[in-house]
């Protein structure tokens, strides 16, 4: 069944809340609204239901118009969870089963059953006879959830469904409901977990001041389209193909903006000490990494970075640029990376950089385990060692960095 | 389970019949009546109608305080909510002082205010928005307090009827004859009729409004529906028993410690248990002491101390 919002706009005391909203979902649709709080997310679900009245356009079910259906039929074709809190000393198999009043006076034989498969839906056997003031904050909302589906209807309404949940009911709520949307069921969930969204997922619908500010697939979750609706700073990455969000905290120490680090890393090694020195507010940057290297990734959006082609050795070039990001630099810091004849020009970068008494090193296990060259890196590393800064993990780079930065 | 606690509780308003028929301050019993025309018609004409009034009274007292406590979700909610008791105290006290007291013109008074007040606290509560269950509550309060202070201004000024409308007040089956049994036997009926028609569909406002919404049930209307049935059990039984206070509220809460929130179970139950509860009551208010003693009274001294050892059992998370 295809829902059909044409043209909506909704004012309360003359204030216009939804302005203008045209939007479609089909079966097998599993759309986010995404939306800071009080963009009219709430507001457009209990209008596309029928609780509010709109002054203009119309919702469609198929041909029919929704305006003209009474509450009780609408609750047959859409499953509808709102936000408001429930409470209630009735059993669990109570609960769902009143999502077939709509159809009978009392209930039958067979709404019984179809009650008792909702709950084995959202993976709840066994719980029907205990009372739900008695469930976690996740049980509950999954007996909500399947009271919706004992509804039987084609299109559900779900009003952050995930909020105030811990991380693992979030993620089996949302498994339930996108289960129920590849069964055919579609589904408009209000969220604002932009990450939780793009991970279940496939079309994005962005709300702010009651419009539909953007309208697609996962790729309008950029950078630009989250500060404009959210007003918030975000990095999005990717993660298996699907954009995920990173906060950007906007409040960093702003004393540590001029200070600059440099540091060699490769492999993942250098994620952790980019993180912490970029929340220090440091202005950063990295180098030799191949364009391939995981800390890409965390240093791109927060600092400047010299890398190689994929799994191509550092050439003369990338050395250069690497020597005169150290230069520029007030400290350098090695991580305890892994050496091998493609990145060993990185070692010697960072012999010249103790040069200028400004290299700290985080020796966290052997290097001999991390060497694949030979006693030429070998003899590098030493002289590392005996002219840096030598700490054994990330968490105290930050008191030698002090007095370093200071100089 | 649920069909024998049915079964207990019919067979408990047989037995609570029986008491009512058998004992009174006369003295004479069942036996009696069969050997004597004189005992058999105290039977027949005093205690029979006696005990049904307080059956009906009991059934609509503790309908309403059932339907009440689920639409206002809200455990200390009763009969009375809707200053229906204050109402009919004041239509009571009217005809008293007017010096035209009867039977038919108290009960008839009674029950024409009270549905009055019902409908008046109705159209303060409702707003743009609907009806707000919290402003209908207030709006009940005030009105309740505001004529109390108008039947205890009709208690000062009524001189030598005074006792009259403080006993009309305090409460009781002393005047319940087969007129007033006729009275309030159509408006009961259908009120307690309606309200099992309906108990399933309490349990959907049980979750909230929004919830309730989301299951298909108009709740507007609903609510609506549901408070005029309330009104009219609530003004139909204080119409010939006067107001006694606490059936409504703790009949219904017994029942939901003992077989749980499900008003399609609770509601049936409360009705059978009032019924039983509110005849037993009054014959130990005819036979307490020498004379009789308003049974508001009683209920409130046996009531209480009964409803706070269930609550004291712990099994009861309200």
């Amino acid at each position: 069944m295809q829902l059909e919002v044409k043209n909506i706009t909704l004012s309360i005391n003359s204030n216009e809340i939804l302005s203008d909203i045209t939007l479609s979902v089909n079966d097998g649709d599993m759309v986010a609204l995404l939306g800071p709080n009080g963009s009219g997310k709430t507001t457009l679900l209990r209008t596309i239901y029928g609780i509010l009245r709109t002054e203009k356009g119309a919702v469609y079910l198929d041909e029919m118009r929704l305006q003209e259906m009474k509450i009780e039929e609408i609750a047959r074709y859409i499953g509808y969870l709102p936000q408001e809190r429930a409470e209630t000393n009735l059993k669990v198999l109570d609960v769902v089963l009143l999502g077939r009043t709509t159809y009978n006076r009392k209930p039958s034989e067979s709404d019984v059953k179809i009650a008792l498969q909702s709950i084995r839906d959202v993976g709840l056997t066994g719980f029907e006879n205990r009372l739900f003031s008695q469930l976690s904050g996740g049980e509950k909302q999954k007996v909500l959830i399947a009271r919706i589906f004992s509804q039987k209807s084609d299109i559900l309404l779900l009003d952050e469904p995930t909020a105030h949940l811990d991380i693992s009911s979030q993620i089996e709520i949302m498994e339930i409901l996108r289960e129920k949307t590849r069964e055919g069921s579609s589904s408009l969930i209000a969220i604002h977990d932009i990450n939780l969204a793009s991970t279940f997922c496939d079309k994005i619908l962005m709300v702010k001041d009651g419009r539909i500010a953007f309208a697609g697939g996962l790729d309008i979750i950029t950078e630009k389209n989250i500060r404009e609706v959210f007003q918030a700073d975000v990095s999005v990455r990717k993660q298996s193909g699907r954009p995920f969000v990173v906060p950007i905290s906007r409040k960093k120490p702003h004393n540590n903006r001029n200070k600059k680090i440099h540091v060699i890393c490769g492999g993942g090694s250098g994620e952790e000490i980019i993180r912490l020195m970029s929340d220090r507010g440091y202005s950063l940057s990295a180098g030799v990494l191949n364009a391939l290297d995981s800390d890409i990734d965390a240093i791109l959006g927060v600092g400047d970075v010299v890398t190689e082609a994929p799994f191509s050795p550092i050439s003369r070039d990338s050395y250069i640029k690497n020597l005169e990001m150290i230069d520029r630099s007030d400290a350098v810091i090695l991580t305890n990376l892994c050496v091998g004849a493609g990145n060993l020009l990185n070692l010697q970068a960072a012999l010249k950089a103790t040069e200028k008494k400004k290299l700290i090193v985080i020796d966290s296990t052997p290097f001999k385990e991390r060497n694949f060259v030979g006693d030429k890196a070998e003899e590098i590393y030493r002289k590392l060692l005996s002219r840096a800064f030598v700490v054994k993990s990330e968490e105290d780079v930050p008191k030698f960095l002090s007095k370093l930065v200071q100089m | 389970m649920k069909a024998k606690f049915i079964i207990l509780l019919i067979t408990l308003d047989l037995v609570a019949l029986f008491i009512g028929l058998n004992f009174g301050s006369s003295g004479v019993d069942l036996f009696d009546g069969l050997r004597d025309t004189t005992a058999k018609t105290i039977i027949v004409d005093v205690r029979m109608p006696r005990a049904l009034v307080a059956m009906a009274v009991g059934m609509a007292l503790a309908a309403s305080g059932t339907i009440m406590q689920a639409l206002f979700r809200n455990p200390l909610a009763d009969p009375y909510i809707l200053g229906v008791s204050s109402g009919a105290s004041v239509g009571a006290a009217l005809v008293i002082v007017a010096g035209i007291a009867s039977a038919v013109n108290i009960t008839t008074a009674a029950f024409l205010a009270s549905l009055l007040t019902a409908f008046a606290v109705y159209r303060l509560g409702k707003t743009r928005a609907g009806l707000p269950v919290l402003t209908l509550l207030l709006a009940g309060v005030a009105m309740a307090y505001f004529l109390s202070g108008v039947t205890s201004f009709l208690i000062y000024i009524a001189a030598k009827d005074m006792h009259q409308v403080v006993f009309w007040v305090m409460g009781g089956f002393w005047t319940a004859n087969w007129f007033k049994l006729k009275v309030i036997t159509l408006p009961i009926i259908l009120g307690v009729t309606f309200g099992l028609y309906n108990s399933w569909k309490l349990n959907a406002v049980l979750l909230g409004e929004e919830h309730a919404l989301s299951v298909g049930l108009n709740v507007e209307v609903f609510k609506k529906r549901m408070i005029v049935v309330s009104a009219l059990l609530t003004s139909a039984a204080v119409a010939v028993s006067g107001v006694i206070g606490f059936v409504g509220l703790i009949v219904p809460h017994a029942m939901r410690l003992l077989i749980g929130e499900d008003n399609r179970i609770l509601l049936p139950s409360a009705i059978l248990c009032g019924a039983a509860f509110m005849p037993l009551v009054d014959v130990i208010a005819r036979l307490i002491t020498e004379g009789e003693i308003p049974v508001g009274i009683i209920t409130a001294l046996i009531g209480s101390p009964f409803f706070i050892f269930l609550l004291r059992r712990g099994k009861y998370a309200a």
